[in-house]
């Protein structure tokens, strides 16, 4: 009954009304703007929106293949052989590339998987294009999990990165979970839902907003005398606010999270969800499908969600007013937003990828790792265990909050 | 059923807002009278527990507050001075959650609710929200919650604050209605609201008891001490200056005095039969302070 009318109070307020519509809007506009946006080529020029994902999803249809060794080296064979032919190459002065028919017939549909390929001959931090592709010794075959293996093991040697022995090791066999030969095919609103998984911090704020009355609102308005002074107005009471916005922060988030969703999958489908991650980025050391990794990842933005429900239950509880909470509240979550990591190494970026705001971000292939004793856990585990370890802290500290709270 | 203060205090910094209060209260209306800030407010919250004593005990029926817990709270019911409601919530919904926090089931909830707002005039606006209500009735809803549980301690702070005339008679006869077989606390600083109600009268005055004495004895200390007296208009300052002038009246060309002193303000004045306006002015009046050493009561 405490659970019904608590809720209540939430769903009744025109606040919540008008906070949750905007920012539904502003979810809807956020992740509209992939789709809206979206554009491919053809010989033809520009094609935009739905007629341009057709087109693209189209040119998968060819390419949906396992990348198998013999493929790649075909895949390479033929680009050479067209580089051969001098009416194919164009030169802008640094590089050569196919141009003309060779392109639009042979590159252009496979853009995307030729520079996956492309990728496992280049060195770590390098980006050469199609440009190490001709002049590749194919003589014996074309080594491509080969030199996807060195590559890692280069990066997880680069100084710059600061490993221990265990986090590359730790890397190394999640790495060597990965299922080869790779497949690989159309991925489109998968990859863009990797992309903007920090766009749903609107989302969350929004949530805190709402919450944020929930005990200060009570001192505001002076209803906290009457209710504190109720049998269970230090007992049930608290546990009935605590929980029904818990729920109510996880219902609505959980329609933000299916606006924001549901909009790239129904314009690009949702193709690929069981495709590896690894047809995003070749040396991405989780051996997860895109929609493993999207669950994953949205799965530890929920512990992100309520931890920051916890902390403004924390804030209400603590504070004269909702105004006061959202002071705090606003800073926690956007102050990471003007921040950049300078790498993957040192205290400092090592914190701020566990930040509200850079929590939402999967950081899928940069070897984000922690190490607690002998114990190393990847950026997904780190997440998941502080957030939740927070929301454990801060909920009875919320409720010791209220149960003291001096009638003034 | 006794609930029984212990040396009670509240203090903020070096200033006593509730200092050492002995009292012990066993069923009927006590009226609790004292200046704005002479810390009765203090009192009540901590006597409900939404205020945390800087000393002392609060003790129902020998046990104490803490001790008790929520069996302390079911005994209770409070009406603050000026508290909010939620506007988007009807009366009912109100009364409704109201039980649910008082603990009170479903069924029982609903028929105390009815009742109550029955008993206070508000069936027919039982629907409306109480955002739309006005002073009077908000306060009407102020006490039909404070009765929902049926408690043995009912504490109403300033409870006919703001309202006409009118409004008030209607209050004080629905408290009288629900103060049957309980320790009623009433706060007011409106003495008439106290005089029609209340069995007690407990005075305070900067944090401590001044005196509590049945209703019907309470002036009887005054007694002697009231008087009356003809003067000229003219006069009228210089014995508003010197005395405490309960009130004044037009006579013609003269004005009637009603003075509290301890010695007659002239040869020509009588003496009257002490009411508890009197009192309270003989206690709070502007130069009570000043004349009158503190004679606080230790134990009430």
């Amino acid at each position: 009954m405490l659970m019904k009318y608590e809720f209540l109070k939430i769903l009744r307020k025109k606040s919540t009304i008008t906070v949750m519509a905007a920012s539904l809007l502003l979810t809807a506009f956020l992740f509209s703007l992939p789709i809206l946006q979206y554009q491919t080529y053809n010989q033809d020029g520009v094609i935009k929106g739905s007629a341009g994902i057709a087109y693209t999803k189209s040119q998968y249809q060819d390419i949906s293949v396992p990348i198998t060794e013999e493929y790649v080296e075909k895949t390479i064979t033929e680009y050479q052989k067209l580089f051969e032919n001098p009416d194919n190459v164009g030169y802008d002065g640094s590089e050569k590339f196919l141009i003309g028919d060779a392109y639009w017939n042979f590159v252009a549909p496979r853009e995307k998987q030729l520079r996956m390929i492309a990728s496992a001959y280049d060195s770590p931090g390098e980006n050469s294009g199609f440009n190490k592709l001709p002049e590749l010794d194919l003589a014996n075959g074309a080594k491509f999990y080969q030199m996807r293996n060195e590559k890692i093991e280069s990066l997880l040697n680069a100084p710059s990165r600061e490993l221990s022995a265990q986090q590359k090791e730790y890397w190394g066999n999640m790495s060597s979970k990965v299922e080869t030969p790779l497949q690989y095919g159309y991925h489109e609103g998968w990859e863009i839902i990797m992309s903007s998984f920090e766009l749903l911090m609107f989302a969350l704020l929004a949530v805190c907003i709402v919450i944020a009355p929930v005990f200060s609102g009570e001192y505001q308005a002076g209803t906290d005398a009457v209710i504190l002074s109720g049998k269970y107005g230090k007992t049930k009471l608290v546990t009935a606010k605590i929980i029904s916005s818990m729920l109510f922060g996880v219902l609505a988030f959980t329609l933000h999270v299916t606006v924001a969703f549901g909009l790239p999958l129904a314009a690009f489908g949702a193709d690929g969800w069981n495709l590896p991650l690894q047809a995003a980025g070749l040396t991405i050391p989780y051996p997860f499908t895109f929609l493993q990794a999207a669950l994953t990842n949205l799965g530890v933005i929920y512990l992100v969600l309520l931890a920051m429900i916890a902390l403004t239950l924390l804030l209400s509880a603590k504070m004269k007013s909702p105004f006061l909470v959202l002071v705090i509240l606003v800073p926690v979550l956007f102050l990471p937003l003007f921040l950049s990591p300078n790498g993957t190494a040192g205290a400092y970026n090592l914190v701020l990828f566990l930040l509200p705001y850079r929590c939402a971000m999967p950081e899928i292939g940069k070897y984000v790792s922690y190490q607690i004793g002998g114990l190393v856990l990847d950026a997904f585990s780190m997440r998941a265990i502080l957030y939740a370890a927070l929301t454990a802290v801060m909920l009875p500290l919320a409720r010791l909050g209220f149960q003291k709270h001096q009638v003034a | 059923m006794q609930l029984q203060l212990k040396n009670l205090c509240k203090q903020y910094g070096t200033k006593y807002a509730v200092n050492h209060v002995n009292a012990s209260f066993s069923p009927g209306v006590y009226g609790l009278l004292g200046a704005n800030g002479a810390g009765k407010t203090t009192l009540m919250r901590m006597i409900c527990g939404v205020l945390k004593p800087s000393s002392g005990s609060i003790r129902l029926n020998g046990k104490s507050m803490e001790e008790l817990g929520e069996r302390y709270y079911s005994h209770l019911g409070y009406m603050p001075q000026d508290f909010g409601f939620y506007p988007d919530f009807t009366a009912r919904e109100f009364m409704l959650y109201m039980a649910a926090v008082k603990g009170l089931d479903a069924k029982t909830a609903k028929q105390r609710t009815d009742y109550l707002l029955h008993m206070v005039n508000l069936q027919e606006a039982a629907n409306k929200k109480v955002k739309s209500y006005s002073g009077g009735m908000k306060q009407r809803l102020g006490i039909a919650q404070a009765e929902l549980n049926h408690p043995q301690i009912l504490i109403l702070d300033e409870p006919t604050a703001g309202l006409d005339p009118k409004e008030r008679v209607r209050f004080r006869n629905l408290i009288s209605d629900f103060a049957k077989e309980k320790i009623v606390i009433l706060s007011t600083h409106i003495v008439s609201d106290v005089s029609y109600i209340a069995d007690y009268i407990l005075m305070m005055k900067s944090g401590r008891f001044l005196l509590g004495k049945p209703m019907e004895t309470v002036t009887s200390h005054i007694k002697g001490k009231v008087w009356e007296i003809l003067v000229d208009s003219r006069e009228v300052p210089i014995y508003s200056r010197d005395f405490s002038v309960v009130n004044l009246h037009h006579e013609n060309n003269m004005v009637r005095l009603r003075i509290v002193s301890d010695t007659a303000p002239a040869i020509d004045a009588v003496t009257a039969e002490p009411s508890l306006e009197d009192l309270f002015l003989y206690h709070f009046g502007e130069d009570a302070q000043s004349k009158r050493s503190d004679d606080y009561a230790d134990e009430i």
